[in-house]
């Protein structure tokens, strides 16, 4: 029986549940007054202690569920023919691995952030269900089951977007809300036409579209499949459906943020890596007008949210449209359809994963120390928070791509695929998009190291004046986690060769 | 004599029903308990019959040697016979809290408990005269239901419903004489009954006879440009937009038309013809333009009332697939929709009768206040937008399996549609779900002090529907493949 | 020859003689003889209705025993004793129904001339409806004009004596053109008999000699009695003779006087000149445009209309024009769902003008539509008898009016392309727009009034036993009209039986 895999789902969603409800009782005993008084320190306590026991013990799951070779588990048949079926590949084990260690770290990491955010006990009750779900969504084994969690992420990923019930944030929300289910539903569209022209819907590497079928519907097909990589790749941030990236992030509590910008708008690259690769099959779309469009898009994103960035005042508006470019790395890498792309977008994935979740974390720690979001008011920041910059610029190198770290070798491999794909002026125009993006990334983010650290002149923060203290260092609970990925994000491009293997076995399973 | 249950599960609500006002009730426990057994026995008997599945016909009454009023049950009658008889105890109960402080309730349970009959009479007719006068007879007693209020808007309303429904009769009505004239047979069978040796060359007038006969029908069903009366109906008490305009009136009108186009002037010969694209097209618009129309509207009900509209459009895009498997779709979504957006009217029915608040910006922070109220009407939220796992996203499966297989590129911008409306189904359902959970920061929830759940009456309706929407979402088999066994019978 | 045979020759001369007795006697005696008359023709009638259809065929039956073509002749078939029939039932719920309003709005002096007036009327129907001399039919016709004239006067309230006026001068206008193409039939015939004129005119068909002769022939005679019926758009007459008169006369007005006419001109069709003519003519498709127009007008007037009354009269305007979209269509099943909507309308027709008149008088006599607010809850008999009326007119399964739905449509599918789609939108237009005004109607009746307003109005509640006579004719139209709604089968049997023994 491999039902056990399902544990790490299961468990987390339950527990998650339990928090909610829990809350809605509590609710009844205050007889409906003020229905979010603030809890005690002796309850927070056991929160965390909760939350974090939750997640550990499902990370375990889920890493022993990865790890241990291949698991198949068929619930039952939601439709005709289309069970609701679980299956363990190197994928998943890719998705589910890094995703549990981001979101155990980043669960650490806000212990601390959302004391200052409230309502501590909803947070934690989504963040628990969304990781059940994501690690359902990286189990899944045919279509359908993906769209079925891929909705119900997005539904139980909302409310950590408006947590904090202000105006912008629940536009924002809703916005995040309509953009995903416009996606979805294109890719449900998708779907419907893949389900009759394709042999099963079960993930098979290579695709399982079956060419008697699809003869004579060609056309209708590509239009299909290009509606499923618009539609997903609404969550991945890719043009024409990024609008609510920048948006969503921004208002987001910081932990929030860094799981949505660094894990969740993975699970968009998840799902086209899945629609391409293991059920339309990438011979299929080779040379056609839906990888000239979808190369041309994702280049286009690239640059774009490079340039927004670039731009823009708000540091986490900055660090979502740099999720917007980078995510579009990813997909680039997936488009020329070569296994060195893939090999490259796969590396990114992981990289970019950690990196952005670090930025963010530091960016949740400015506002936290400081309560000051915008980039021009972090000059001198270095002087009082010294640690914390240098992780920042730690993860700045790796995401800019300066050799050693991560961010370079993953790079490295996109811009190889993209040479060597044979993708016509794409193979020269890619890889300088990306050079141009590397540039402006450095332009968006070093000059807050300079300046934190050379700020020319006494910069004294006003929090700083209020604590007489010039030391704004956070506790070490939110600074640990932010070490770790930062120490990954250069780790991981020192010693890449393990990753470099299982990517472009992957990529070669496919191709 | 087996077959005389037709005529029974019909009759005895429509003469229970008139007895309501006559009989002498102490009080208005007895007139519920009456009301309540009534029904409940004549849905017990409906439901037994279904079982049984009589294969005879059973003639009521002859207005001449071919004109008859005949019964029969076959695979389509036996789906819409199903819903109707299991929704009507359950919102015969919801009605008993709701119209509480309503008057003229004995007059208003009078018509409830007949329309429950002259529904099944639409459900079992077994040819299409006794369909049309059952379908006439449904305008007729749903009228005072709608008019109920009195209200101005009401009669209003009424007014308008009338007039679209009696001149969409008007035109079915010549679709129905062409049946008479032109087929083989006035009685439903599968595939068709048109004797095209008959027909001739009149093929293009024929066609443009079922154009005609299927927007007749679909006034009902609230096809654009006949849409503008469901909205205006929300007048009526709840228990009535919640049954009558989610599930009798208008899947009534649905279901007439899948019967003119499967049953009488059949699948084969329509399809393919410009008369096809015709009613595909406005079936088409209808989706889009209802789920616009809910988007901009404030008035939770009305907001609702336009879902409808678009939703009773898919059913009719499955039946303008005209293919056994549009079939399928078509029935799966009528059983589906009739869950769902039951259960959703009756949630706003509730905040209706409980708090007063009718409009949408309104409702904030009212998920913490009746928590199980809109537990319910989130789920039936989800389930319209077809998420999958809740029994919307099976029907609409069925739709698009159906759509997709019949390679007609118009069906294909159908299944556009679909999407586009899911899209449209998230905005609206779902900004009054965000709303309810999750007010703004410095929401003051004194404000909502008196607001609390409903009682049992109305609770239990909720759950029976939230737990249907569920099952059915994750095990569609058996529901599937019965209809899949009753599209089988078209050649 | 059995003794039943002369029972349509002693119907005629009973109410014809009759006429004259009513004028010397007191206005109750008057009233006692005239509904013993209808009671005793209605009576015959069912008598020869039944040796019809034993005997299977029609008979001829010549006055004083003279021989074509010097005597005048009846000619009786199971048509024409149905027709005769049914007027009788008619005329005698309406006689029964309006009682009341007479004794209000007739001066006591005068209350027996009306009885003249009736009883001549019912002779001269009787007499269109037997007759099988062209001449004779006129003179009837010129009576019938007279006598309706009577009917609409006696109202005094100064509205009638307009209105009378005008009905006079349009029916002469009618009787004038009807006279001319009698003459020139008798010019080319040499015939006033209507089967010796039907030979000649065959024989001139045959050999096309005054092929134009004829056809003018033709259309004088449909002309005119378009006229004298009210076919739109000759109906100007109309709203306000069915709209001020008194309630009887209205109603009989209504139903009958103007289908006596509509009746002769089958009568014309079928044995004076043969229907195949008539339907080569051409002539038919100018009537069936006529009635497809004025089953539209009428309505569109009828839903302007903001008194109950006149709004009946302008929908009888409409359902002129069915009947003759009905002859229009040109085949034998149109003109069965002509006649069948002869008997159809008459039962609904007069049953409307019952019920608005009890609606009315919970109104405190105002026709007007607003204070008929809520009238249906002061007056429940009338309100569920103006409902079924208007249902039946709507078209709704179970009454009269959708049995003659079915057969016109039936009728309209079977015939040429350029008939059978205006005919069948037409239907179903003129039903919504029925539905418009009549069901507007039936909902503003039912829509409570304001108490007070009800209360300062005076209204007052009207119940079954204040207005017995009016409440037992009520209740006899709707059953007369759901029969006819239910059971039309053998209706619509004896229809065609007799329209075939007819010719």
């Amino acid at each position: 029986m491999d039902a056990w895999i399902l544990l790490p789902v299961i468990l987390p969603v339950l527990a998650g549940v339990i928090l909610l409800l829990s809350l809605a009782f509590d609710k009844k005993k205050n007889g409906g007054g003020q229905p979010d008084r603030e809890p005690g320190a002796e309850e927070l306590h056991s929160l965390h202690g909760y939350v974090a026991a939750v997640l550990a013990v499902s990370a375990a799951l889920a890493l022993a569920a990865a790890l241990s070779g291949e698991h198949s588990v068929t619930l039952f048949e939601l439709l005709k023919g289309i069970p609701v079926y679980f299956h363990v590949d190197d994928i998943s084990r890719l998705f589910a691995i890094v995703i549990s260690i981001v979101w155990l770290v980043v669960a650490f990491y806000s212990f601390v952030y959302m004391k200052h955010e409230g309502k501590e006990q909803r947070f934690y009750g989504f963040y628990l269900i969304v990781y059940g779900v994501l690690m359902a969504l990286s189990f899944a084994g045919n279509l359908v089951t993906m769209y079925l969690f891929y909705e119900i992420m997005t539904l139980t990923s909302m409310p950590l977007v408006l947590h904090n019930g202000s105006r912008e944030a629940i536009m924002a929300a809703l916005k995040y809300l309509f953009y995903s289910m416009c996606g979805a539903y294109l890719g449900l569209f998708g779907i419907f036409f893949l389900y009759k022209y394709c042999d099963t819907l079960t993930f098979t590497a290579g695709g399982t579209l079956n060419p008697g079928l699809a003869q004579g519907n060609v056309t209708i097909l590509l239009i299909a499949v290009f509606g499923m990589l618009v539609g997903f790749g609404a969550k991945a941030g890719m043009l024409p459906l990024h609008a609510w990236l920048p948006a969503a992030h921004p208002v987001a509590p910081s932990p929030a943020s860094a799981v949505l910008s660094g894990v969740i708008a993975k699970a968009g690259v998840l799902a086209i890596i899945r629609v391409v690769f293991y059920v339309v099959g990438p011979d299929f779309l080779r040379g056609t007008w839906v990888q000239t469009a979808w190369m041309t898009l994702t280049l286009l994103t690239v640059f774009m949210g490079s340039m927004m960035a670039f731009r823009e005042p708000v540091f986490k508006k900055r660090l979502a449209y740099s999720t917007v470019s980078q995510v579009s790395y990813i997909l680039f890498g997936l488009s020329v359809l070569s296994p060195v792309g893939m090999t490259g977008a796969l590396l990114h994935v992981v990289f970019h994963m950690v990196i952005k979740c670090a930025l963010f974390l530091t960016a949740g720690i400015f506002i936290f120390q400081c309560g000051e979001t915008r980039v021009e008011q972090f000059r001198g920041i270095g002087k009082q928070m010294p640690k914390t910059l240098w992780c920042y610029t730690f993860a700045s190198l790796a995401l800019i791509g300066i050799p050693p770290t991560s961010g370079f070798v993953s790079k490295w491999y996109l811009a190889q695929g993209a040479l060597e794909a044979g993708v016509g002026v794409f193979g020269i125009v890619g890889p300088a998009v990306l050079l141009v993006s590397a540039l402006l990334t450095a332009g968006y983010l070093l000059p807050i190291t300079t300046s934190g650290f050379f700020p020319g002149g006494i910069v004294k923060h006003v929090k700083a004046e209020e604590k007489q203290d010039s030391n704004l260092e956070p506790s070490l609970e939110m600074l640990i986690p932010l070490a770790i990925l930062a120490a990954l994000a250069v780790l991981l491009g020192l010693f890449p060769n393990p990753l470099i293997n299982f990517a472009s076995r992957i990529a070669a399973s496919v191709m | 004599m087996s077959e005389a249950i037709l005529a029974v599960v019909i009759l005895l609500p429509i003469l229970g029903g008139v007895l309501i006002p006559l009989l002498p009730f102490k009080n208005r426990t007895q007139m519920m308990v009456y009301t309540e057994g009534l029904v409940l026995i004549d849905s017990v008997l409906a439901i037994t019959m279904l079982f049984q599945q009589p294969q005879g016909s059973f003639v009521l009454f002859r207005f001449t040697s071919n004109l008859t009023l005949s019964f029969h049950l076959d695979g389509m009658g036996t789906v819409f016979a199903a819903i109707v008889s299991v929704l009507w105890p359950l919102c015969v109960l919801y009605a008993f809290e709701y119209m509480e402080h309503e008057k003229h309730e004995k007059i208003f349970f009078m018509f409830y408990v007949i329309t429950f009959g002259v529904t099944l009479g639409i459900a079992l007719a077994e040819d299409v005269v006794t369909m049309y006068c059952f379908y006439e007879m449904l305008t007729l007693v749903t009228l005072p239901l709608i008019m109920h209020t009195l209200t101005r808007e009401a009669v209003l309303a009424s007014r308008t419903y009338l007039y679209y429904s009696l001149g969409g009769a008007a035109f079915a009505f010549i679709g129905v004489i062409f049946i008479l004239i032109y087929g083989t047979t006035p009685n439903f069978t599968p595939g068709g009954v048109l004797d095209l040796a008959a027909v001739g060359d009149r093929v293009n007038i024929l066609l443009l006879i079922y154009v005609l006969c299927f927007m007749g029908f679909s006034v009902k069903a609230a096809m654009w440009p006949f849409s503008s009366w469901l909205p205006q109906a929300g007048v009526a008490p709840t228990p009535v937009t919640a049954l009558l305009h989610a599930v009798a009136v208008v899947k009534a009108g649905a279901f007439a038309v899948m019967r003119v186009t499967y049953y009488s002037f059949g699948p084969d010969f329509v399809r393919g013809t410009w008369a096809q694209n015709v009613v595909m097209a406005l079936a088409i618009f209808t989706i889009v333009y209802g789920c616009s129309r809910a988007v901009k509207e404030t008035h939770i009900k009305r907001r609702l009332a336009w879902s409808t509209v678009s939703n009773l459009s898919y059913i009719l895009f499955g039946a303008a697939i005209m293919t056994p498997l549009g079939l399928v779709g078509a029935l799966s979504h009528m059983v589906a929709h009739a869950i769902m957006k039951i259960c959703s009217f009756l949630c706003a029915g509730a905040v209706i009768c409980k708090t007063g608040r009718e409009y949408v910006h309104q409702l904030d922070g009212f998920g913490r206040k009746m928590p199980k109220v809109f537990a319910a009407f989130t789920v039936a939220g989800l389930a319209l937008m077809g998420v999958p796992g809740l029994c919307g996203f099976i029907s609409k499966w069925q739709l698009v399996r159906a759509a997709v297989d019949s390679q007609n590129p118009l069906a294909y911008a159908g299944v556009a549609a679909l999407m586009i409306s899911a899209l449209l189904t998230a905005i609206y359902m779902l900004t009054i779900v965000v709303r309810a959970f999750f007010p703004r920061k410095d929401f003051d929830y004194d404000t909502i002090r008196d607001v609390k759940d409903p009682g049992w009456k109305m609770l239990l309706p909720f759950a029976i529907f939230v737990i249907a929407i569920v099952v059915i979402g994750l095990h569609s088999r058996p529901l599937i493949q019965g209809l899949e066994s009753i599209a089988a019978q078209l050649p | 020859m059995e003794f039943v045979q002369n029972f349509p020759f002693f119907s005629i001369l009973l109410s014809l003689f009759s006429g004259p007795l009513c004028s010397v006697i007191g206005g109750k005696a008057a009233r006692r003889i005239n509904l013993v008359v209808i009671t005793v023709v209605g009576a015959m009638s069912a008598s020869v209705l039944h040796f019809t259809i034993r005997s299977g065929e029609a008979y001829v039956y010549l006055m004083g025993h003279f021989p074509a073509p010097w005597g005048n002749e009846i000619r009786v078939g199971v048509l024409e004793a149905l027709m005769a029939l049914f007027f009788c039932v008619v005329m005698f719920l309406s006689m029964v129904g309006g009682s009341l309003e007479r004794a209000l709005e007739i001066e006591a002096e005068k209350e027996n001339l009306y009885y003249v007036m009736v009883n001549l009327l019912l002779s001269s129907l009787l007499a269109l409806i037997y007759t099988n001399d062209l001449f004779t039919a006129y003179v009837f016709v010129e009576i019938n004009t007279i006598s309706a004239c009577g009917l609409i006067m006696i109202r005094q309230n100064g509205r009638t004596i307009e209105a009378a006026t005008r009905y006079m001068i349009m029916s002469l206008l009618g009787s004038g053109l009807l006279l001319l193409g009698i003459c020139f039939l008798y010019d080319m015939t040499g015939h006033l008999l209507m089967s010796n004129i039907k030979e000649q005119v065959q024989i001139l068909h045959a050999t096309g000699d005054y092929h134009i002769s004829l056809l003018v022939t033709v259309s004088l005679m449909s002309v005119g009695i378009a006229i004298k019926s009210a076919l739109y758009p000759f109906h100007a007459w109309l709203p306000d003779a069915y709209g001020y008169s008194t309630l009887s006369s209205a109603a009989i007005l209504s139903s009958l006087v103007s289908k006596g006419y509509i009746f002769l001109l089958v009568k014309i069709f079928y044995r004076v000149i043969g229907f195949d003519i008539v339907r080569d003519s051409k002539i038919v498709n100018i009537l069936f445009a006529f009635g497809v127009v004025g089953m539209i007008m009428g309505s569109v007037s009828a839903i302007k209309e903001g008194n109950i009354r006149r709004m009946i009269a302008y929908s009888s305007v409409a359902q002129i024009g069915y009947i003759y979209m009905g002859f229009g269509i040109g085949t034998t099943a149109g003109v069965i769902a002509s006649l069948y909507h002869i008997l159809s309308h008459a039962a609904t027709k007069s049953l409307l003008f019952v019920a608005a008149s009890g609606i009315t008088d919970a109104s405190g006599e105002s026709t007007s539509f607003f204070d008929l607010t809520g009238a249906g809850y002061r007056n429940k008999l009338a309100g569920v008898a103006f409902t079924v009326g208007s249902l039946s007119m709507v078209g709704f399964p179970m009454f009269s009016g959708f049995i003659s739905k079915l057969l016109f449509a039936q009728a309209a599918v079977d015939s040429a392309y350029y008939k059978m789609l205006p005919a069948l939108i037409a239907l179903a237009v003129s039903t919504i727009l029925n539905a418009v005004y009549f069901m507007k109607t039936v909902i503003r009746i039912y829509t409570p009034a304001d108490r007070e307003e009800i209360q300062r109005r005076g209204f007052r509640n009207v119940t079954m036993a204040d207005q017995k006579a009016k409440s037992a004719a009520l209740v006899c139209f709707i059953i007369l009209n759901m029969a006819l709604g239910l059971c039309s089968e053998p209706v619509v049997r004896l229809l065609s039986e007799g329209l075939q023994m007819f010719a």
